[in-house]
């Protein structure tokens, strides 16, 4: 599949929310779209085009936005696609998947957690790597490593 | 009976490191279950946005302390990507050799803490005495038993040894007479069946929907392997079968994992011959000088890029022992990545503990959990 195709079989169902489709070397294509569209998108990669493996969910800070990606797998066509929304820092949220992808729960929760982006109806979005009650997101750039950040462990079980 | 919920770990002889299983019981009954992470969660992707590019294969050596060398591999691809760098063909041949030992190291691993885990004692032993003569050859080449340090961005830190082509394939056949051994220990054990046989039933279906990879999935029946699907380094160039059992059981795991070694000793029989006829180099001729450059905090002060170097993303996929593992380094001109994303397939997997759990009993945890084949280090990284 190349990104020709996804492009074709995309635009339809999408409309204005496909910002653009782009080559990737080794995968099938980097398919970027508007956050409104993403239960659209989810659906299209999985059903018509058979993506039927969401591999992994990531974020990325950009500083003045935030870049939230899916990683999805197609058993017949046995390649990648890559998709990505642009969010802004300071409404960071998208719909979550999870209802496409099951897989996508665990990911999900990390991502919230680490790069602070929050996915709108996700049924469990706890803490998962990092402790309850922390009120940090890591792999934010103003979050700095080598300060010590103040600490409150709020356990669950107590 | 009254329901309850307790919880497995973190400090439990069935975790295999430290994670908490928190399980909701009736009786004997398993209703639901509830896994805890992060209690080894080291903020390698954090860390790495701070190391130049090679630095980071020191992180993943820790990110899985069993399979080491298949996560140097991982990251490796991704940032040759990345950086627009091609190793030589012999460094590619290197890593395979490298990815197929730590294979067969990791399987032992596993075979042997998991077999302990279901009661025998025996082939745990056998097991950590066949692994010591795998990590006798990667000390031969890498200087290292566990955190080898090995891959570089462009290619490997150095060739072989001479002899070592003879050495590994004592080594090999070894290891294949004592892989019947291992099977005659187990799978001749009523032992061995009564506690494996139809547990942890999870169906293809099923098992993708919840991104299930690895031996549970082939253990299921569906027939996938990146090694063959989508060839990395110079898998295209070797001969071998993807293990596959259709019971989707934690038996059907077993048996994966055992057909896997086979195929990791058919796989290096030809690397090493392949080595030994083609003399090289182990490392790219041109790469960028600030590439073996000494650790210096560049992007500390505020992440401000110092160089503007050539952009690109890199992305990766290899099938690791517990799994497809996928690497995304995105490379913004600096020494450092901007952003690393691993997935890790262990984390995938025992996402789906729910599904692999519920319905069962509590003596069942153990098998059920041990056949995923759990290194927390790569969950939580």
């Amino acid at each position: 599949m190349q990104p020709d195709d996804l492009q074709r079989s995309l635009a339809p169902k999408l409309g204005p929310n496909l910002v653009s489709v782009e080559t990737f070397e080794g995968l099938a294509g980097r398919v970027r779209f508007r956050r409104e569209g993403a239960l659209d998108l989810f659906r299209a990669v999985r059903d018509d085009l058979g993506f039927d493996h969401l591999s992994m969910v990531g974020g990325i800070d950009w500083v003045d936005h935030r870049e939230v990606f899916y990683v999805a797998w197609s058993d017949a066509e046995h390649q990648y696609v890559l998709l990505s929304a642009d969010v802004p820092a300071d409404d960071a949220r998208i719909e979550t998947a999870s209802s496409i992808w099951p897989s996508a729960n665990w990911h999900e929760r990390e991502t919230w957690e680490l790069v602070g982006i929050t996915f709108d109806h996700h049924p469990d979005l706890r803490h998962l790597l990092t402790p309850e009650g922390y009120a940090f997101h890591p792999l934010l750039r103003s979050f700095k490593i080598h300060e010590p950040e103040e600490l409150e462990v709020k356990t669950r079980h107590v | 009976m009254s329901e309850m919920w307790i919880n497995m770990g973190p400090q439990h002889p069935m975790t295999h490191g430290l994670w908490n299983l928190r399980v909701r019981i009736d009786g004997e009954r398993i209703l639901d279950v509830d896994p805890e992470m992060g209690y080894l969660h080291r903020g390698i992707e954090k860390i790495s946005e701070d190391r130049h590019y090679n630095e980071v294969v020191t992180l993943m050596d820790r990110t899985c302390y069993v399979a080491g060398l298949n996560w140097e591999h991982l990251y490796i691809l991704a940032s040759e990507q990345a950086l627009h760098i091609t190793p030589p063909e012999r460094a590619e041949y290197i890593r395979m050799l490298c990815a197929e030992f730590q294979r067969i190291g990791s399987h032992i691993m596993w075979y042997a803490a998991f077999v302990a885990d279901i009661g025998l004692l025996t082939p745990y032993l056998y097991g950590m005495r066949d692994r010591d003569l795998v990590l006798d050859l990667f000390q031969s080449f890498t200087g290292a038993r566990m955190t080898y340090e090995f891959m570089r961005v462009g290619g490997v830190r150095n060739d072989l040894p001479p002899g070592f082509a003879d050495q590994a394939r004592k080594v090999l056949d070894w290891l294949t007479d004592r892989f019947r051994e291992y099977d005659q220990l187990c799978l001749g054990s009523d032992l061995f069946h009564k506690r494996c046989d139809h547990l942890g039933v999870l169906q293809g279906p099923d098992a993708i929907a919840h991104g299930v990879t690895g031996p549970p999935l082939r253990a299921a029946g569906v027939k996938r392997d990146l090694r063959k699907d989508r060839p990395y380094s110079c898998y295209r160039d070797v001969d071998f079968d993807i293990a596959l059992a259709d019971s989707a059981d934690v038996t059907g795991r077993y048996l994966v994992r055992m057909e896997e070694m086979r195929q990791s000793v058919r796989i290096l029989r030809q690397v090493i011959e392949w080595l030994e006829h083609h003399p090289g180099p182990v490392l790219a001729e041109r790469l960028p000088r600030w590439l073996g450059a000494p650790y210096a905090p560049v992007g500390r002060e505020g992440y401000v890029l110092k160089r503007n170097y050539a952009k690109g993303l890199g992305f990766s996929s290899v099938e690791e022992p517990h799994g497809e593992a996928q690497a995304y380094v995105v490379n913004e001109g600096s020494e450092h990545p901007y952003r690393v994303k691993f997935r890790s397939p262990v984390f995938a997997n025992l996402s789906a503990a729910r599904q692999y759990l519920v319905g069962y009993r509590v003596a069942d945890i153990p098998p059920i959990m041990g056949s995923i084949d759990p290194c927390i280090g790569e969950v939580d990284r």
